[in-house]
């Protein structure tokens, strides 16, 4: 709403902006972002959701409507915009526990112990990558920051990252800075956390763990990285708690998980990187958020068809309210993720299943009664009021039309709108027959990859930092 | 061997993120004055600052003084524990926004509006008092940019109501206008340096009052309520007895008048106060306890006495059209339309009804009674009245006790 009215005012069409009162600071911040740091805002006392229509009337009337009156009536004051120090400025010197403390009393740290980023430091960083220091990599909101490599190889030392992971962490600032990403809604009240995906030979030269625990840390390079990128949110991108990222709850960064990839070739299933359309083989890392998942336990039988009953149960069992992402006010952007270990992957893929079949099979049998769908949207929550019916949105163009196949309301629907919108990775425990399913928080933007780019001298690199 | 202090940087910035003290630091250089702040805007753009010196209190001092940071008096640097000891004495974030500070518009956060708290010397359990003075006068009716910015000399007088006045020690006795109560000096002059520091009211590059007063280094009291023969103030505005508020209006100067209510309405009456005739305006009336008794005695409610101050304390019309004031300034038709009916019937009194002066018992009880009279200044009448939010387990923090 706030990208509006800042174009409305870019414009010259005065604008104001109806903002709940407990997301004032938050439309205060992001409106930075937008280069409008004025934005007219006209506050809503309280949440509209939890008021009776007169206590909205009165609130509107006594108090939101003066204040769109007096900001039509005036020109927001012109934009200034506070300047970072130089980037190469010593911001502090001192000892490591005081540098911590500083960091963290600045709002530069997650609280737990970084790593000094020292300019000597950050110079064994430089050496993995042939961009320039200040080679641009994107423009982040919502502080509308220059990603640059420079603050790329910063947060990698602050994390703890080894110097050669600069490779992919420059990749994750570019998937990040991509705008089919959506990086300025990392601050939603959801609270999604994002899960990186490591493809490619990168993922055994940097030992990324991709066998029992990926998801958990433990491993340097799964672990770093997935700090690596919330740091970076952080500090470049500028989401802080209690000022512009309104997580309800939140969670902790993920580590990054990485694909097993021999068993990928051996079944011959594609990569997440390659369904993300980079060329099989290549290293890239594939980025998306989720506000959460669940473990899918004891995957029982000798076959596909055996296995992938349950698994569509659980699928279907882990969107709710996400389904507003495939019918509502972000049509088609929710794309499930379902992380099967080897020995399941290995299993369906034995019964002549490619990874397409499996898509397809999700988006036949993943499904839910019509009536229970139109609840998420329309009755369980207000994130689509209009309360209209699927086969209502359909005729209006606003919903695909496999949501209006018959006029039962108990018929089964789908989760997403086609097969594809699944995603389908193969990690974790080789031998244990779990699967893992997370819930995609689809409005924020869509999953977004980025091939790896290594220096040219890699190999003798890579040998270098590992003998020291 | 040098030791560290690490301060909150107690100054604002707007919600754009840039700093007033930019604005502060070009004010200060248009008007010759960098060579008192030699060192305006220039200081750390973050949250914390690290002093690193033999003598970081005294260092801390130099350096605020320099950047314009201060009253001009010491400060006590407003180290992250002394902060963090004040914040705790709120429930609210320190991230959260009071308001935006005119004239300047630096955004007076929690965390900042603590940290000039620290720095004016309040003890950590003033600061849900120092948060309501804060709120008081960022309501729209006190006018802050008016005062922050006119030649006027006026500033905000702070009157602390209900059972935390004496809990805190906050003085309406004798020599309830100081010095010596470090409630009063310090809880008033944290508002002071509040505005100073997040609004950017700087003496003489924004404010430029023109002369400023005492008082803008703190105005703030109890009323005597042991005293009082009357309701306290903030029962008459419609609280209860038990409930905790500041009540917080714009104070021209402070007047002292020994006698009774004929010496108090000669000085309502004078010309001295009249500009704020033209604007309306809330005076106050500080009345000692023993007038107030023998008031009372007589039959008279506080209604009563203001009616009589009202009534008494008038400007002669001869007197007026004689000022200078209306001979060279104020063109006749701007005087505000009960002014020119009050002059028709010969006198004009200081404000347009009864009910505009506030009525604060205060000061010892000596038979020659010293009385105050605070007229004002600026347009809307204002007489804020902000409830005091304490934490919920207050009583238990207050029988901790705190660092002095």
């Amino acid at each position: 709403m706030l990208r509006v009215s800042a174009a409305a005012e870019a414009a010259g069409v005065p604008s104001a902006s109806l903002v709940c009162e407990g997301f004032v600071g938050q439309a205060a911040t992001t409106s930075v972002g937008l280069g409008m740091p004025n934005l007219p805002l006209a506050k809503v006392p309280g949440h509209v959701d939890v008021q009776t229509p007169d206590e909205l009337r009165a609130n509107v009337l006594n108090v939101t409507l003066p204040e769109v009156i007096r900001h039509l009536l005036n020109d927001p004051a012109p934009a200034v915009l506070d300047k970072d120090p130089p980037p190469d400025e010593i911001v502090f010197e001192g000892g490591f526990e005081e540098v911590n403390r500083f960091f963290y009393e600045n709002g530069w740290s997650d609280g737990l112990p970084i790593v000094p980023p020292t300019v000597e430091k950050i110079g064994e960083f430089l050496r993995f990558t042939e961009l320039a220091p200040e080679h641009k990599l994107g423009t982040l909101l919502p502080d509308n920051r220059a990603a640059t490599v420079w603050n790329v190889a910063i947060n990698g030392v602050m994390a703890g990252c080894r110097p050669e992971y600069m490779p992919v962490l420059v990749a994750l600032a570019e998937a990040l800075a991509d705008p089919a990403y959506g990086v300025e809604h990392s601050g939603n009240t959801p609270g999604a956390e994002t899960l990186a995906i490591v493809n490619g030979p990168i993922v055994r030269e940097l030992d990324f763990n991709y066998l029992q625990g990926a998801l958990r840390d433990g491993f340097q390079a799964n672990t770093a990285i997935g700090r690596f990128f919330r740091l970076y949110l952080r500090n470049v991108a500028g989401f802080q708690l209690h000022k512009n990222d309104k997580a309800t709850f939140g969670g902790t960064w993920r580590v990054a998980m990485a694909e097993n990839e021999a068993v990928l070739r051996k079944i011959g299933w594609p990569t997440v990187a390659a369904d993300m359309g980079l060329e099989a083989g290549a290293n890239a890392v594939t980025i998306a958020r989720y506000t959460g998942g669940d473990v899918i336990v004891s995957v029982y039988g000798d076959s596909a068809e055996r296995m992938l009953p349950y698994l569509a149960e659980a699928v279907t069992r882990m969107n709710g309210w996400q389904l507003i992402f495939t019918v509502g006010i972000a049509q088609g952007t929710l794309r499930p993720l379902l992380v099967l270990s080897p020995i399941l992957a290995e299993t369906i893929a034995r019964s002549g299943y490619g990874k397409a079949d499996v898509k397809r099979y999700l988006f036949e049998h993943a499904r839910l009664p019509a009536r229970q769908f139109e609840a998420y949207y329309g009755q369980y929550t207000n994130l689509y009021p209009a309360k209209r019916s699927l086969n209502e949105l359909v005729r209006l163009g606003r919903a695909h039309p496999v949501f209006a196949q018959s006029d039962d309301p108990g018929r089964l629907v789908p989760l997403v709108e086609e097969p594809e919108q699944f995603m389908i990775a193969v990690s974790g425990d080789p031998l244990r027959t779990n699967a893992y399913t997370f819930a995609h928080n689809g409005m924020l933007g869509f999953p977004t990859a980025k091939k790896i780019r290594l220096p040219r001298d890699w190999t003798a690199l890579l040998r270098q930092a590992r003998a020291r | 061997m040098n030791d560290s202090l690490w301060l909150v940087v107690p100054v604002a910035q707007r919600a754009a993120g840039d700093w007033i003290d930019d604005t502060l630091a070009a004010r200060a250089a248009e008007k010759g004055l960098t060579g008192r702040l030699d060192l305006a805007g220039r200081f750390p753009r973050r949250r914390v600052e690290v002093i690193r010196s033999a003598d970081p209190v005294a260092q801390c001092n130099a350096l605020y003084l320099r950047r314009g940071w201060t009253d001009g008096l010491p400060i006590v640097p407003p180290a992250i524990a002394r902060v963090d000891d004040m914040l705790r004495f709120s429930a609210r974030p320190r991230e959260a926004v009071l308001g935006e500070m005119e004239p300047l518009a630096g955004l007076a956060t929690v965390e900042r509006v603590a940290a000039n708290a620290v720095m004016a010397g309040c003890r950590p359990e003033y600061f849900p008092v120092v948060l309501s003075a804060v709120e008081a006068i960022l309501a729209p009716e006190f006018n802050l940019r008016g005062v922050q910015t006119t030649d006027e000399n006026v500033t905000p007088l702070l009157v602390v109501c209900g059972p935390i006045a004496q809990r805190l020690g906050v003085n309406g006795g004798f020599g309830a206008l100081g010095p010596g109560w470090q409630a009063n000096a310090s809880i008033g002059r944290a508002l002071r340096l509040v505005m100073h520091n997040l609004g950017g009211g700087w003496p003489a590059a924004v404010s430029l009052a023109g002369l400023g007063q005492p008082a803008r280094y703190t105005l703030c009291l109890a009323e005597n309520t042991a005293q009082s023969p009357w309701e306290p103030l903030h029962v008459e505005l419609g609280l209860k007895p038990e409930d905790n508020a500041v009540v917080v209006q714009r104070a021209e100067s402070v007047v002292n008048v020994t006698g009774g209510l004929e010496e108090i309405a000669s000085v309502m009456g004078s010309l001295a106060s009249a500009f704020s005739l033209l604007h309306g305006g809330r005076p106050a009336v500080l009345l000692a306890p023993y007038v107030a008794a023998r008031l009372a005695a007589a039959g008279l409610g506080k209604a009563e006495v203001k009616r009589r101050l009202h009534q008494l304390g008038r400007i002669p019309v001869e007197q007026w059209r004689r000022s200078w004031l209306a001979r060279e300034l104020i063109r006749a038709e701007r005087w505000p339309d009960w002014v020119k009916q009050a002059a028709e019937q010969g006198a004009i009194p200081a404000v347009e009804s009864p009910e505009d002066i506030t009525l604060v018992v205060a000061g010892g009880d000596l038979a020659i009674a010293q009385h105050a009279y605070l007229p004002s200044w600026g347009f809307p009448s204002a007489r804020i009245v902000k409830p005091i939010e304490l934490p919920a387990d207050w009583a238990a923090m207050l029988a901790e006790g705190t660092r002095p």
